[in-house]
């Protein structure tokens, strides 16, 4: 079927991003939008809007698509998009939901599902488990086991991770066996109020690491894959730098990566744009399966500049009920592309949120220059969702000059009204470490601490 | 009450008949392409071995390339190429071997419907054509009855034809194809019945072209008639030379009460895009025409009548344009009604011109109605005049083209050309020369991405960029003032 109306239920950058597809291939937008983004960008670019009470709200969604005439819904990041009960709710009113199916959506949301279709995918996984909390609840769930048991055949030091949940949430690092029933507690109950999902695992924790992922595309038979990217530079599972591809990783790493990621996806009859998540040990050439967002990510556009491919389309194609266009070998991967969060945040306060509003955006335009937002002076930054402002893309031929180009461009952004993440972007921009490729997990901290401790030493 | 569906023409005809074939690039295409997808379009008439070797010479674009990329964009729509079956690129005929590589490699690269034209209306030739595209993989053959006036080419005429296209299981339908705009809906009335009748029942297109601004009253009198398919442009590539207007075509189809299942905002669409890219470029709209009685006589097509003039001019003839066109209507005649089509009109005038300029009739004959009246294109529609004949064919040149060469066979071609080469390249080099290859594999990928409005910008920093650095540059106008300085640290 050909899509010609299709509802955007989201905001943000991701909002602009998918409407600039829809708009080059023919496609009506009308956007969901809040009481407080009904002037935003997004909101005045679309064809139409309709207002719903929240992005969370299933029931305000279908009634909108419904109300709009919408052939389909797209869900962008975040939000809904990888609610399963949203793709039953599109399947049940014959609106195509633009993302995986409802099981698929199923499998990849719940950690512990993830991880079993992982290992029948033959991907290595950590070891760990589910953990038994209580005598009521979530203990009944098959093969949960004791924590103090479970930890001592993981091996310390363990993280308890929420079987529901994601976005670095109700994760907790455990180094002292002491400590472990109040971080499995604590992050139960954390994870009870963000996900509703009590269920918590153990995993063995691996540092120092990389977090390294692997886009994939299916169209429900064929899957394939489109690179990787390198997520390491981090804050408590925020990321705010993403390269394409991950560098200095060596090629039987990557090479073993990509094809465990389409092993995955074709064990899941994967359909749409996804990303198998993993951590990397490059020094010993090792990697285990993390997770599977069902979704397009934030850092997309990475994987767009060395592919050349329009990834939103491709969703959209598949939307359609069509099969892939492209073939493993008809992938091109070019060049080194580097993404940098602006976030309305203030580095120099912990990266505190920042809400207000912005009194002006100036952005950097040019060769190998890409800017994905939706603001400009005058826009409001609403403190009740992400803080993400803006994302500068660049690409060159290799990643020396794609940092070449960051560090111009950095230095050519203006953003006033709001603190943002520029300065902290500007100077891991300058930093030697990160300039030489390749930095964990741990990274981020680090260096931050090390700023820190050079402003106090300076201020002192 | 008709059913009647669209073909859309403005990525060939249209860009041919009114911007010189040369206008649009793959960028220009790529961007709209998606949404011509989406239109509801039966098919669009997308590519000719000319226009291929324009993408080649002119914007030194790879035109297989385009081609795979378009159909990547538009999974939808077939894409059409039209052809005569005999030549690639160049005016040589081609072995058959030669044009059955080429219709494997275009079904590949992403074509499936494919116009047969033999200038001649050789019935034996199309149907080797069709049988060669249907063995390549080809979904879709239709046979082109190019319509004129001539003592020769009547109703009976058209419906012989039409019922050898009934018997061959490798045509699947025909249409009418006026490339002069002549056909009136008065003989629109009786033609068109006639070739039906005769058609065994496969379907009938009409594309008809605006010249003298009769297509879009023949187009609204055809679903009446039992054509199902009209063939029309899109905004500035509508009109003029071009064919009917598909929005006005619909507005009108549908005002007597005809369905034509098309999303209208996305023709508006791609209507204006167009238009956004002809002023973006400075290329001619389309425009509405008015009638002309005398070029119902001389037939010849705008952009032949412009480049007439232009060289008359050039010579300082102006005042023999009358002659010229007086001798064109002579010239066909004698030579047995060439229909006016590539590449009869430039052949055509080519002798009339030196008719009148050079010392006394056929004095001077050019190679290409040498090998007209050799037979090199078919076999003539009517005999060529005898003493025309004589006077051409009693000359060495005559004897020198009557010995050429048959045409090399792919394996020929393949020891000839450079080894290692694909087989999309052999087929670029057999009808192109080399220099022209070499420069537009030498040159950078095509541009995937158009934004008309940007154009005058990208020129401004392009003309900027290319002269010598400048200290100062202001636009002044009244309340605007945009004034930029050469910052030293960076000079």
């Amino acid at each position: 079927m050909i899509l010609r109306r299709v509802l955007i239920a989201n905001r943000g950058e991701i909002a602009v991003r998918v409407m600039r597809t829809c708009r080059r291939l023919g496609i009506e937008t009308v956007l969901a939008v809040s009481a407080a983004d009904a002037d935003s960008v997004p909101a005045r670019l679309a064809d139409k809007t309709i207002e719903i009470t929240s992005y969370l709200d299933v029931d305000a969604v279908m009634e909108a698509a419904t109300a709009a005439g919408a052939d389909a819904v797209h869900p962008g990041y975040g939000f809904l998009s990888e609610n399963p009960r949203l793709a039953r709710a599109c399947e049940a009113a014959g609106v195509v939901f633009i993302g995986p199916s409802a099981d698929v959506l199923e499998a990849a949301g719940d950690k512990l599902a993830a991880r079993a279709h992982a290992v029948a995918a033959g991907l290595p996984v950590l070891p760990g488990g589910l953990v038994r909390i209580g005598a009521t609840g979530a203990d009944g769930a098959p093969g949960a086991a004791d924590a103090a048991g479970l930890a001592e055949r993981i091996g310390y030091p363990v993280l308890v991770k929420a079987a529901g949940g994601g976005g670095g949430r109700g994760l907790r690092v455990v180094r002292d066996p002491a400590e472990l029933a109040g971080a499995v507690a604590v992050g139960s109950a954390e994870a009870e109020a963000a996900f509703g999902d009590a269920r918590v695992y153990l995993e063995r924790y691996v540092f120092p690491a990389r977090h390294v992922e692997v886009q994939v595309l299916g169209d429900g038979e064929n899957v394939i894959h489109l690179g990787d990217r390198d997520c390491s530079v981090q804050r408590r599972y925020q990321k705010l730098i993403e390269e394409a591809p991950a560098p200095r990783l060596g090629e039987t790493l990557r090479v073993g990566m990509r094809t465990a990621a389409v092993a995955l996806g074709l064990h899941l009859k994967y359909q749409g744009l996804g990303t198998v998540e993993f951590l990397a040990d490059a020094g010993r050439s090792e990697f285990w399966f993390l997770e599977v967002n069902a979704r397009i990510q934030v850092e997309h556009p990475v994987t767009e500049a060395v592919t050349g491919l329009d990834l939103v389309a491709e969703q959209i194609a598949v939307a359609e009920g069509r099969r892939l266009w492209l073939s493993q070998a008809s992938v091109r991967l070019d060049g080194h592309a580097i993404e940098c969060r602006i976030n309305a945040e203030d580095p120099a306060a912990g990266f505190r949120p920042c809400p207000g509003t912005v009194t002006s955006a100036v952005f950097p335009a040019g060769p190998g220059i890409r800017v994905d937002t939706h603001i400009q002076a005058g826009s409001a930054v609403p403190p009740q969702y992400d803080s993400l402002l803006a994302k500068l893309i660049v690409s060159g031929a290799s990643r020396a000059e794609a940092l070449g180009r960051m560090r111009g461009a950095l230095a050519r952004c203006e953003i006033g009204g709001v603190a943002t993440t520029l300065p902290a972007l500007t100077a891991l921009a300058a930093d030697g470490e990160f300039a030489a490729g390749g930095v964990g997990t741990e990274y981020l901290a680090r260096w931050l601490g090390r700023e820190t401790q050079l402003v106090r030493d300076k201020s002192g | 009450m008709a059913e009647v569906q669209l073909v859309d023409v403005s990525l060939r005809d249209g860009n041919q008949s009114l911007w010189g074939a040369t206008g649009l690039r793959t960028d220009h295409i790529l961007q709209i392409a998606p949404v011509l997808n989406r239109v509801g379009f039966r098919a669009l008439d997308f590519m000719s071995s000319t226009a291929m070797g324009v993408a080649v010479r002119t914007h030194r674009e790879d035109p297989w390339e385009r081609i795979r990329l378009t159909r990547a964009a538009m999974p939808d729509t077939p894409l059409q190429l039209i052809g005569t079956g005999f030549r690639f690129i160049s005016w040589e005929r081609a072995h058959p071997e030669v044009m059955q590589l080429v219709y494997e490699r275009l079904v590949a690269a992403g074509i499936s419907r494919f116009v047969l034209l033999d200038p001649m209306h050789d019935m034996d030739a199309v149907r080797r054509s069709a049988r060669m595209v249907k063995r390549a993989g080809g979904t879709e053959t239709i046979l082109a009855l190019t319509y004129t006036i001539s003592a020769v080419h009547d109703d009976d005429f058209y419906a012989g034809i039409a019922a050898a296209a009934a018997t061959s299981p490798y045509i699947d339908r025909a249409y009418i194809k006026d490339p002069a705009g002549l056909l009136t809906p008065e003989r629109a009335r009786t033609l068109i019945p006639a070739v039906r009748a005769r058609l065994g029942g496969k379907p009938l297109e009409l594309h008809a072209h605006c010249t003298i601004g009769l297509s879009p009253l023949v187009y609204l009198a055809a679903p009446d008639l039992g054509v199902s398919v009209l063939q029309t442009g899109c905004g500035a590539l509508a009109d003029g030379s071009s064919l009917p207007d598909a929005e006005r075509v619909v507005a009108n189809l549908r005002a007597l009460g005809h369905t034509v299942d098309v999303d209208d905002r996305l023709l508006a669409l791609a209507a204006r895009y167009f238009s956004r890219l002809a002023a973006a470029e400075g290329l001619p709209s389309g425009r509405p025409q008015p009638y002309d009685e005398a070029f119902t006589r001389h037939q010849l097509a705008g952009g032949v009548l412009t480049t007439l003039r232009r060289q008359l001019s050039e010579l300082g003839l102006e005042a023999k344009f009358g002659a010229v066109i007086e001798e064109v209507s002579r010239v066909r005649a004698e030579l047995g009604y060439p229909i006016m089509v590539t590449p009869f009109p430039q052949m055509v005038m080519g002798q009339a011109l030196s008719n009148v300029l050079s010392g006394g009739r056929y004095e001077v004959v050019p190679d290409q109605v040498i090998r007209y009246v050799l037979g090199s294109f078919g076999k003539p529609t009517a005999p060529v005049e005898p003493w025309v004949l004589d006077r051409i064919l009693d000359r060495p040149r005559a004897r020198e083209l009557a010995g050429e060469p048959p045409p090399l066979s792919v394996a020929e071609l393949r020891q000839r050309l450079p080894r290692g080469i694909s087989d999309e390249e052999l087929l670029l080099r057999f009808g192109m020369p080399a220099e022209e290859v070499d420069a537009m594999l030498a040159a950078a990928p095509a541009a995937r991405h158009y934004t008309p409005e940007v154009q005058p910008v990208l020129r401004l920093l392009r003309e900027l960029g290319s002269r010598p650095p400048v200290s100062r540059l202001v636009v002044d106008k009244p309340g605007f003032r945009l004034s930029l300085t050469r910052d030293r640290a960076d000079a």
